[in-house]
């Protein structure tokens, strides 16, 4: 009953929104579609350049993009919020590399000439996957869960 | 007939996009070439050599008669010289993605078409449809799409019988509010089939459907502190839960991280999640590995601290903890370092210890085992204009040899060395060799040619 409602509310809040989006458009002009400049090497620092300012796309501080350890391991919650931003710098096959519904090799092999990358499954991941399948089958969920899960099925039939 | 009718609309859609490659003002076409070939030598068993072939190819037009209006292609396809798949099948391909897309002058908003991946709110899908998204007055945004979802079906037909009858549809929107400088929150919708399995005449036994709600959020109210997170709620039409079982919680995940920013270039990071399998799972198209049914729950929790010095080094210590209701517990701690000793030279080093419970199995003489191993990883590049050579190492030591996946073997490694040449600026070619110890192969070989090339008008900023 409770999910019904939820279900409804919701649709109501999308609903309103879309019948009053046409008169709202931001009459902001879009941002850059591609990042002006050629950058470096290596996993950049937006707020180096950018400091403390507000990226125009996002209005969010060009901090919250900087490439630390911790935003490439935990990338899912900007990257479902801003893939506009995203798009500035990376092209759409960059994530295909990991993202793919179906990949045919794992991106460890892909990637084999790029070490410094975070590429998942590097090593006997064949082994290991009997380890961390069985810790947590919510981490393989997210890429073998509903594609990508042919190899899956040779064994778990 | 629904498979042929796809492939006819999988067919028209590429002509229509190839086609549209003609009014293209600047085009891009890049692509990787690889030949790999591996040796495995797995005790009890024939030496096996694999020798397949890959080529991926993208291909970025802009300028389609007006400048907003772009197509992108990428994809992949591959064939085997001795490879035979389990279904026999010796070649293989994908159309990764493949739209036209128009950016409005205006509130960032875009529309695409084809197939595309979609990344809002807590789903990630590939969609055949259309999407569109803008920015709204007063910080808010919004973005839907519509279309058939993307089947991947397993290479056994008899596996899916049911799958691409149940997923005739799939649609989602998520609406967001940006505070300025501060963060942004957001609600968002997807469903994936219109009627549940239990609804369906006949009923049929295995769901693939899916109807999620999703709550996310951002938050950086200061350069020096960064929230975000997100729960998912599931909203599908579950069978009754029978007399005297606990129903579910349809609360399919909380995932949420905190980062402070300390001074002296050190930064603190949390993070706790939470899912709930029974809701997690549903719609996967594997049930028999994500078992809705175990109605299993996970929690884990995890910090870590990262110090990054001017010199270009960058130290990372962390520490998780996992619990499994129908597993136990799992710790993990380590750390890593990334270092840049000079210039076009860059290295790194990591080592991390995995405890966890004994795996209980049903053997009298072995009644369990234990999976706590220790990983330790050091790689290497380094790159001038025309040269790049880089080396990478991992190693596992597993705890308890009698683990009878490891076949008797504690210590399991992995050496690649690649070294590449950039021909000319459009053209690299370079070459991976591999060698390793598995649990599976006393010595596997392997060895990967690699030619990368990209002509034309390419995207300036990264890649």
């Amino acid at each position: 009953m409770a999910r019904k409602m939820m279900f409804r509310v919701f649709a109501v809040v999308l609903g309103l929104g879309l019948l009053t989006a046409c008169g709202v458009v931001s009459p902001e002009s879009s941002f850059a579609a591609t990042h002006p400049q050629e950058l470096g090497a290596g996993r950049p620092m937006c707020s180096e350049c950018h400091g403390d300012e507000v990226m125009k796309g996002s209005l969010k501080r060009y901090g919250a993009f900087d490439h630390t350890p911790e935003f490439v391991k935990d990338h899912r919650f900007l990257a479902g919020q801003d893939a506009n931003s995203c798009a500035v710098c990376h092209a759409p096959s960059f994530c295909s590399d990991c993202h793919g519904g179906k990949v045919v090799m794992k991106p460890a092999t892909k990637l084999g000439d790029r070490p410094d990358r975070m590429s998942p499954h590097r090593g006997d991941y064949m082994t290991l996957h009997r380890f961390e399948g069985k810790a947590d089958p919510s981490s393989c969920f997210q890429c073998h869960g509903r594609a990508n899960n042919d190899k899956c099925r040779v064994c778990h039939q | 007939m629904r498979g042929e009718m796809r492939r006819r609309g999988i067919g028209v859609l590429v002509a229509s996009l190839v086609a549209g490659l003609a009014w293209g003002q600047e085009v891009s076409v890049y692509g990787t070439t690889m030949a790999q070939v591996w040796k495995s030598e797995v005790p009890g068993f024939d030496t096996k050599t694999f020798t397949p072939a890959t080529q991926f190819l993208g291909i970025d037009a802009t300028k389609l008669g007006t400048e907003n209006l772009s197509l992108h292609l990428y994809g992949w396809g591959t064939s085997d010289l001795g490879y035979v798949k389990a279904s026999g099948a010796k070649a293989d391909g994908d159309l990764t993605y493949g739209y036209l897309d128009y950016r409005f002058d205006r509130a960032n908003a875009e529309i695409k078409a084809g197939r595309f991946a979609i990344n809002q709110g807590g789903g990630f899908e590939q969609v055949d449809g259309v999407s569109a998204r803008t920015d709204l007055r007063g910080g808010f945004t919004i973005s839907a799409f519509g279309g058939t979802p993307v089947l991947y079906r397993p290479d056994d037909p008899a596996a899916s019988k049911d799958y691409g009858y149940q997923r005739d549809l799939i649609f989602g929107a998520r609406l967001g509010w940006r505070w300025k400088q501060v963060g942004e929150f957001g609600v968002s919708y997807l469903q994936d089939g219109k009627d549940a399995a239990k609804d369906l005449t006949p009923a049929q036994p295995v769901d693939y459907t899916r109807k999620q709600m999703g709550a996310d959020i951002h938050l950086m109210p200061t350069a020096a502190v960064d929230f975000s997170g997100r729960t998912i709620f599931d909203l599908a039409s579950h069978p009754d839960t029978p007399a005297g079982v606990e129903k579910p919680s349809d609360i399919a995940e909380h995932d949420y991280t905190v980062r402070v920013k300390l001074p002296g270039q050190f930064a603190v990071t949390g993070n706790f999640a939470e899912r709930n399998y029974y809701a997690y799972f549903a719609g996967t198209t594997l049930p028999s590995l994500f078992r809705q049914d175990d109605r299993d729950k996970f929690r884990g929790y995890g910090a870590n601290v990262s110090w990054g010095a001017a010199s270009g080094l960058q130290v990372v210590g962390d520490y998780r903890h996992t619990h499994r209701e129908t597993y136990g517990d799992t710790t993990q701690f380590g750390g890593e370092v990334r270092w840049v000793p000079a210039e076009k030279f860059l290295t790194g080093f990591g080592a991390h210890r995995v405890n966890a419970t004994r795996e209980v199995v049903v053997d009298p003489m072995h009644p369990s085992y234990s999976l706590t191993h220790t990983e330790a990883r050091a790689w290497a590049m380094y790159g001038t204009e025309k040269i790049t050579a880089s080396a990478d190492a991992i190693v596992q030591k597993y705890q308890d040899k009698t683990n009878p996946n490891l076949n008797g073997q504690a210590w399991l490694y992995e050496l690649v060395a690649s070294v590449g040449y950039q021909v000319m600026p459009s053209l690299k070619v370079s070459g991976d060799l591999g060698y390793g110890k598995t649990a599976l192969a006393k010595n596997e070989a392997k060895g990967l040619l690699r030619a990368e090339y990209r002509f034309g008008f390419g995207r300036k900023g990264g890649r």
